[in-house]
This record gives structure tokens, sequence and C-alpha cells, in this order.
């Protein structure tokens, strides 16, 4: 378990370097230009120079990478150059409102779509499998931010309410702040809901076959119990492997409504920053983002790895 | 596409989603038999109407006609995800063709290489690409191709392994066949049918995060009638001129559910 620990984070670790060089490199293709624009018609050579070294840009792009990865490990991602303030504070307080919002849908999601799918494999070919299965389908097909639109629009035709357009931390007013959360959470759920249920779904039709199922069965074991207790905990392991990736999809739902409620969250401020072209903020959020899935992916190995006896060493 | 007829005969989930299909996929060729009236003309005299039948689906806040827009969007949205998917189908399949045969140093640069762009989330990919370059046609399509093409070369890859350790191969090898015969002439057929699949799996997925782009105001750009762009145009309109927003919307909603449905009844065995 250490051993295999160990090689899970430096994986993760050589994994983490890489993509940081993508985002770097990719990043740093433009500053170039930044300085064209800056001096604009007016440019010096000199004053180019100048400005090349003040971005330190006439290092070769090795050293500007080494440059930027050793005060990133320090946790300096430097300064929006629009607001002047550090990219990591930044950065790190739109993370915590996207956070919520996504374990919100998590939890949400996981708690309907998991029975949902149990049914539907269980009962599998009968109406509520094709109920069921239909809704999947259908939210799949969905696009999240046009579900937005949608609950927007029926909300306020329906009950004459909008939701309040000022953002509130759970810190200063937590009923205001589930208020405003509670949109945006079902825009994303209901995608999720259904790649839940089909998950589960596929897998308990396949436990279903199996021989312990029937033996249980034949000993007339309420279909609760089987579900519930045996099934489930069979399919634990793929569910967990499955959680992680549905974790890293609500991320990236809620960035792209998160403009839509005007949630001040990692997604507006990436793209408010490629508005911008604010690059030290555009390299602190995917900086941000990378680490979050890289980890999310590193803890569903570790949690798979201490839930399956068999794969204990 | 005879047995693909056949199929839907006995599967009217199947045969659903080819009818969609087939309709969406006439509208994206020929908008002209859809639709007279230009997506592109402005009239503010008329702007936000609701539907009615001069303006089956509505006018949008400058006066265009939203259903003329749908129809004509049709061949913009689903032609870049074709399009960028084909590309990633194709680099994606040849990569994975070759790591798969060749195995060894190559097979492991490329594991490194896939596995780096698969910890992007794809839509940050998308936005990270589309936001630093620039958001045009071209690189909306770039953008799509990077973000789907490990996942044809992880399909390609196992294929060709298990390709690669059948007897026709080696009875090829033994021949004196060359690694690129035996590639493109054994392998290449065998294998296309798994890249086939994957490209009609990803296909729903790959509209979502083009619309999302779109939406985004990073991918297409307005006044070109993309669903994603025109959903972004339509979001200050949505609670008084809904119709703006919902055309668009049903539009993305039927093609991703027609094939997903033809996806599905390919897949089931009967």
């Amino acid at each position: 378990m250490r051993r295999f620990l160990l090689f899970r984070i430096l994986a993760s670790a050589l994994t983490l370097l890489l993509a940081s060089l993508a985002v770097f490199l990719m990043v740093r293709a433009v500053p170039g230009s930044i300085v064209e624009t800056m001096m604009g018609q007016m440019g010096s050579t000199e004053g180019e120079a100048a400005l090349r070294r003040f971005f330190g840009l006439d290092q070769p792009v090795y050293m500007q990478y080494i440059d930027w990865l050793s005060r990133v490990l320090t946790g300096d991602f430097g300064v929006s150059w629009r607001q002047g303030s550090p990219v990591l504070s930044l950065v790190f307080g739109a993370f915590i409102v996207s956070l919520q919002l996504a374990l919100m849908v998590l939890v949400v999601s996981s708690l309907i779509g998991v029975p949902l799918g149990l049914l539907a494999g269980y009962l599998a070919g009968g109406v509520i499998d094709t109920i069921i299965q239909s809704f999947n389908v259908l939210f799949l097909a969905t696009p999240v931010f046009w579900l937005a639109l949608m609950l927007l629009f029926g909300v306020s035709a329906l009950f004459h309410w909008s939701p309040p357009t000022i953002y509130a931390s759970p810190g200063r007013s937590l009923s205001d702040n589930i208020v405003i959360l509670l949109l945006p959470m079902l825009s994303l759920a209901f995608l999720q809901i259904a790649a839940y249920a089909q998950f589960v779904r596929q897998h308990v039709v396949e436990a279903m076959q199996q021989e312990y199922v029937r033996a249980l069965k034949a000993r007339g074991v309420p279909p609760k119990v089987i579900l519930g207790k045996h099934v489930l905990r069979n399919i634990l392991v793929p569910l967990i492997t499955f959680m992680g990736l549905i974790f890293i999809q609500i991320l990236g739902g809620v960035v792209v409504i998160e403009s839509i409620f005007g949630l001040p969250g990692l997604g507006r401020l990436l793209v408010n920053a490629l508005y911008a072209r604010d690059f030290p903020v555009v390299q602190g959020a995917l900086a941000m983002i990378l680490v979050s899935a890289i980890l999310i992916n590193l803890l569903v190995d570790v949690l798979y790895h201490a839930i399956d006896p068999r794969l204990r060493t | 596409m005879k047995t693909l007829l056949d199929r839907a005969r006995r599967n009217p989930a199947l045969a659903l989603g080819v009818a969609i299909a087939i309709i969406i996929g006439a509208a994206a060729l020929f908008p002209g038999l859809f639709s007279q009236t230009s997506p592109l003309e402005i009239d503010m005299g008329r702007a936000l109407q609701p539907p009615s039948t001069a303006h089956p689906f509505g006018t949008d806040h400058v006066g265009r006609d939203v259903y003329s827009r749908v129809v004509h969007g049709a061949g913009v949205t689903l032609g870049i995800v074709s399009g960028s998917l084909a590309l990633s189908a194709i680099f994606g399949g040849l990569t994975g063709l070759f790591a798969g045969y060749l195995r060894g140093f190559s097979d492991l640069a490329t594991g490194q290489f896939t596995g780096v762009i698969l910890s992007f989330p794809p839509i940050f990919l998308g936005v990270m690409i589309t936001g630093i370059l620039g958001s045009s046609v071209a690189n909306l399509v770039v953008a799509m191709a990077i973000i789907y093409f490990p996942l044809f070369v992880r399909v390609a890859r196992s294929s060709t392994m298990v390709e690669a350790s059948r007897s026709y191969t080696e009875a090829a090898q033994v021949l004196g066949a060359g690694d690129l015969r035996v590639i493109f002439r054994h392998l290449l057929p065998n294998v296309l049918p798994a890249v086939l699949t994957q490209y009609i799996i990803l296909f729903p997925l790959a509209l979502q995060i083009q619309a999302a782009l779109g939406f985004l105001g990073l991918g297409v750009q307005p006044p070109t009638p993309d669903w994603g762009a025109s959903l972004q145009e339509s979001k200050d309109y949505v609670l008084f001129a809904s119709w703006t927003a919902i055309f668009p919307g049903l539009a993305l909603i039927l093609s991703s559910l027609a094939v997903i449905l033809i996806g599905r009844g390919l897949q089931s065995k009967n």
C-alpha cells in the first residue's frame, strides 16, 4: 500500500509538471505580443528591450519556466495585471465558491442518481426502467447551460421569482447562500443524476446475473437488502472511480454556468481573465483546476485500494 | 447502411434516432430546403417578436428569424463537431495504431503525452486553447481535436494490441510483410470499427463542449448562426423572450439525442 501510494504520488507529480509546462508554454506564446501591444506605434527598440527584461522575456524559455515554477512552488503566482492583487488569493477565493457548488451537486446527484440506477437495474426491462432510461438519455443530451437558462425562465414565469444577483458567502448568510446556489445546483444535478443512474444500472444488471445474487434470491432475502447491502457493496469500487470522474465533470459544468448566475467562482474568474488577457490569473486558475483534478484522481485510486481487500498487499 | 436500417426496423429507439438524424442532417446540408429567410438579415422593427406564422420560432433581439438561424446553424455547429472529431479520429487513430503495434518507447511517450491532455477536464482545455489562441473557427476545431485525441489513441491502441496478437498478423509478418504493410493493410481495417464506435460515443459529448464554448463567447462568433453562440446572445433576453433560447437549445438536444440513440442501438445485440 505504501509503495503503491508513493508510486501514484510520483506519477501524479510528473503529470502535473508536464501539464504545468503545457500551460506555461501556451500562455508564454502570447506575452511577446503583449509587449508589442504595450509599445504600440511609438515603440522604440530600447523601450521594447526594457519591457522584455521586465517580463523576463529576454531569458531563454526553459529559464523562464524554471523561474516561474520555482516561484509557484513557494506559492507566488504573481499579481493580476488588471486588479493588482495577488493571484493566489483571487484564485483561492473563487475556487471555494466553485467547490461548494460542486460538492452540493455531487451529494445531491449521488443521493438521487444511485438509488434510481439500482431501481432501474433491478427492474431492468420493465416500465419503471424504461421511464428512468428515457430520463437518462434526455438529460444526457441536454446542455447544462441551456437547462440553467430554462430554469431561470421557468421559475420567473411560474413563481415570479428570480434568484438574487449578489452573491452571499455561506459565512455571511447561510440561507442567502443556499437560495443563490439552488438553481445552479439544479441545473447541474440533472445531468449528473442521469449519468449516475445509467452507470449504476449497467453494473446492477451485470451483478444480477451473478451467482451470489441468485443465491440470495433463492434464500428469500428481500430485494431491498440484496440491492442495498450486497449489490451496492460489490459495485462500490467502480462507483468510486465514477464519482471521481463525475466530480471533475461537475467542476467543468460549474465553470460554464457561473456567469449565468453571477457566481464569483473559478470559471467566471478564468473566462473574465481570458477576455481581459490577464495571463497571471489565467495561469493561476488553470493550475488550481489541474491540481484539483489530479488530486481527485489520486484520492480515487487511494480510496479504491483501501476499499477493495483484493488489492491490498 | 443496410444493416442499420434493418436494425432500426426492430429497435424503435434506434429508428427514432435515425429519423431525427436524417432530418437534422438534411437541414445541415441543404438549409435552403427548410428556410428561405436569411439567418443574418437584421430588422430592428421586428425585434423580439414571439413565434407567429411569418416567424415560426419568433425573432431575436435584432429582429433576425430564429427558425432560419436554427436551420442554418445545423451546418455550422454540426459541421464543426463532426470535422474536428474526424481530425481527432484520424490523428488519434493513427497514433494509437503505431503505438499499439510498435510498443516500446513510442508507446510510453504517447501514453505520457495523452496523460497530460487527459489531466485537464475537457471544458477547461477548450477554454484554455480558444481563450489564449483567440476565438476563431480554426482554433475551435484545433481545440476540440486536441481534447478528444487521447480518447481515440486509447481505443485504437488497445484494439491494435488485440489484433496484433492474432494469428493473421503473425502470418503476415512471417510472410515478410513490413511494419507499414502490416499496419495499413492488415491492422487498420480491423481497428477501424472500434475507432468509428468511439466517434459515435464522443459525438454528443463534443457537441456539448462546442456549444458550451460558443455560449462562453470563445467558440464561433456572432453573427454566425452557431447554436451555442445564438444561446449566448439570447442569454439576456431569456426572461421575456424565451423563444430565442428555447429553439437553439432544442436543436442541440435533438442532435445529441439522435446520436446517443443510434450509438445505443448499434451497441445493443439485437
